[in-house]
């Protein structure tokens, strides 16, 4: 399978703080890979860089063979960023918020609709996509937002906790949407502190913890690496 | 073009709402309400005024006072055969202001050159048009002064015209701009400039700081939410996305300095009773337009060029003082380093002239971007349009040069990481 994602040495300071020191992996084509470790592991920072809003201090990422450096413009046209529980512009209709984006990624009328039809389909909100923004339930605007990040079927999703904060039903479609669209051609890479959701939703799996990936595999190939009944122990185990 | 276009749209749709639409209209509604309601009650204060006067003399020199006030026209409620407060209580009730007592023997004391005091009561209910009673007082007391002191001059002096004894002497002033010279006297035409003038940095001071308040708020909003973080990572330029998000509230700050400007000038010409349209007005003008103090077309663009620039320097450094922002809250801290920067040339241009003043205060004042647009008024008046011409130039290189750096800005780690450390120490994530 081809690499959607290589990453290589990647390094991220903040000052004398170093957020990422030297991790590397590749996501493939329709995979879902994930970043799994507690908070401030630098699963964020990692997410953040390759969307090209951060710059690396050192090392090499490339999307589908550009590189997030050099190539930023191009980089930004076939990827998406989900923020964890990123907010949404309140005064603006679910609609509108769907065409402002879909604008900004074509300016053809024709791909722009196909990109709401999906994101219609995606959101599933009916004729509450014609309603503020700011009335929407917790769950509405993730799957909104969800829909706008798949909608224009990039190469890469990049999702930070896409289910964070959700009940279990909102979870629970947001996950299958996103196995639907990996099985279509869109590869992904998320984050998560839910280890059972990772082991659910994911093909492959990294453990990153203060800057350092410590292991990547299938959840079935960790598990039995580290003689775990589950993701979490593995973690546990990992980390220890 | 076509991104920076959705995305302005985005941003004009963002900033038309409920909360930033109804404190415009609500500030317009304030200027013509607080217009008509000082404007009615200053025409009735100015109207024909009513003054008491208790004649307590009755001679012939005390009845002739009433006359010579009707011919000031001053509405007169004559009294005798009465005590002081009983006209000072009708008065009250009847919601006069003034009472003149003249006292008994007042004839007889004015032949004898033995000066009768005329007692004046001024009832005050409230200080708002004390200074409109107080000229009512002066005016009467002038009148009888004028027309005594004609009948005593008269008497002293038969046959000479009195007013030549009061004023020797007749005074024809001139100002002079320039190789220009009208009739007028340098008080009205200061008084007349400022009346056209005095309202263009209250309105430009309103706008700014309305302006970049919205903006900074909004970059703030958007840093909080992250709603920020999903446009870096869409396929649009960063510079678009700024120059966007200041040409949005360019564009409602320009919409609202013309509506304010509109209500204020509506409210002053209210407050000045139409004085600058009037036939005192018209005269006025004539020796104004001699004068060349009157702005032409290219006057009024290059005024409002510097007024456009202003505005863009502000919202550009809003920009960049939002980026620094943590949340929304500290956004009103962020922004008051630039006002200062307004108010700086606002008072001093009020106090002083920024010409003439020591050359460090000058050039620190100049460097401030917005007093150009305060000083342009002035300069274009006096003809000197190197001078406003220069200052457009220093506010478009200091709007490029901010341009670059809220580009660069937003292009950095630094829009996600960098916060101003009001209260603590941010972690990074």
């Amino acid at each position: 399978m081809n690499d959607v994602l290589s990453v290589k040495d990647l390094k991220k300071n903040y000052g004398r703080f170093e957020a990422l020191r030297g991790i590397s992996f590749e996501v493939r084509d329709k995979e879902i890979f994930a970043l799994i470790g507690p908070n401030g592991a630098g699963k964020t920072t990692t997410l953040r860089l390759i969307a090209t809003i951060l710059q690396p201090t050192s090392g090499i990422v490339k999307v589908a063979g550009l590189d997030i450096k050099e190539d930023a413009e191009k980089v930004r046209e076939i990827i998406s960023y989900l923020p964890e529980e990123a907010g949404v512009y309140k005064n603006l209709t679910g609609e509108y918020y769907l065409r402002f984006i879909a604008a900004l990624f074509s300016g053809d009328k024709k791909e722009q609709e196909g990109y709401l039809e999906t994101a219609r389909g995606i959101a599933n909100l009916g004729e509450r996509l014609g309603n503020k923004i700011g009335t929407y339930s917790k769950g509405m605007t993730r799957k909104l937002l969800l829909a706008r990040a798949l909608m224009t079927k990039p190469k890469l999703a990049i999702l930070d906790e896409p289910t964070s904060g959700l009940d279990v039903i909102n979870a629970l479609e947001i996950r299958n949407t996103i196995r639907e669209f990996a099985r279509t051609g869109t590869s992904v890479l998320l984050s998560s502190h839910n280890m059972l959701e990772i082991e659910y939703l994911s093909d492959r799996v990294a453990i990153i913890d203060k800057g350092t990936i410590h292991d990547i595999g299938t959840s079935d190939e960790l598990k039995a690496k580290y003689d775990s009944a589950n993701l979490e122990e593995v973690f546990a185990e990992v980390a220890r | 073009m076509r991104k920076f276009f959705v995305l302005v749209r985005k941003e004009i749709r963002e900033l038309l709402t409920p909360q930033t639409i109804i404190p415009l209209f609500f500030t317009v509604f304030l200027f013509l309400f607080m217009g008509q309601v000082i404007g009615a009650e200053g025409e009735r204060m100015s109207a024909r005024q009513s003054i008491s006067v208790l004649d307590l003399d009755m001679t012939t020199a005390s009845k002739a006072v009433p006359a010579v006030l009707e011919q000031v026209n001053l509405e007169v409620e004559a009294y005798h055969d009465t005590s002081v407060d009983a006209v000072i209580k009708a008065t009250k009730k009847a919601r006069g202001t003034v009472v003149l007592v003249l006292p008994e023997g007042f004839e007889k004391d004015l032949a004898a050159s033995k000066l009768p005091q005329i007692e004046a009561y001024n009832i005050l209910s409230g200080f708002s048009f004390a200074r409109l009673q107080a000229g009512v007082t002066g005016l009467a007391l002038a009148s009888i002064n004028e027309s005594l002191s004609d009948k005593v001059m008269t008497s002293m002096v038969p046959g000479t015209d009195p007013q030549i004894l009061k004023n020797p002497f007749k005074v024809k002033e001139y100002v002079i701009v320039g190789d220009k010279m009208a009739a007028t006297s340098l008080a009205e035409v200061t008084g007349f400039v400022m009346a056209q003038t005095t309202f263009i940095p209250i309105i430009l001071f309103i706008v700014i700081i309305l302006a970049a308040t919205m903006i900074a708020t909004a970059i703030a909003t958007e840093k909080e939410n992250k709603m920020l973080e999903t446009l870096l990572s869409a396929p649009v330029r960063r510079t678009t996305l700024v120059l966007a998000k200041m040409f949005a509230a360019g564009m409602f700050a320009l919409v609202a300095a013309v509506v304010y400007l509109f209500s204020f000038r509506y409210y002053m010409e209210s407050v000045t009773g139409g004085a600058l349209s009037g036939t005192g007005g018209a005269a006025m003008s004539q020796a104004i337009r001699e004068l060349g103090l009157v702005l032409n077309p290219a006057g009024y663009t290059l005024l409002g060029v510097s007024l456009f620039f202003s505005i863009l320097c502000a919202l550009v450094i809003a920009v960049t003082l939002g980026a620094f922002a943590e949340d929304v809250k500290s956004v009103q801290a962020l922004i008051t380093p630039l006002m200062i920067m307004i108010l700086v040339p606002y008072v001093l241009a009020m106090f002083l002239d920024i010409n003439t003043v020591s050359p460090v205060l000058r050039y620190i004042v100049l460097a401030i971007p917005f007093s150009h647009s305060f000083l342009a008024a002035p300069n274009l008046f006096f003809g000197d349009y190197r001078a406003v011409l220069y200052g457009i130039a220093y506010e478009i290189a200091f709007f490029t040069v901010f341009v670059y750096i809220a580009g660069r800005l937003f292009s950095s780690d630094k829009i996600l990481t960098m916060k101003l450390r009001i209260r603590k120490r941010p972690v990074l994530k």
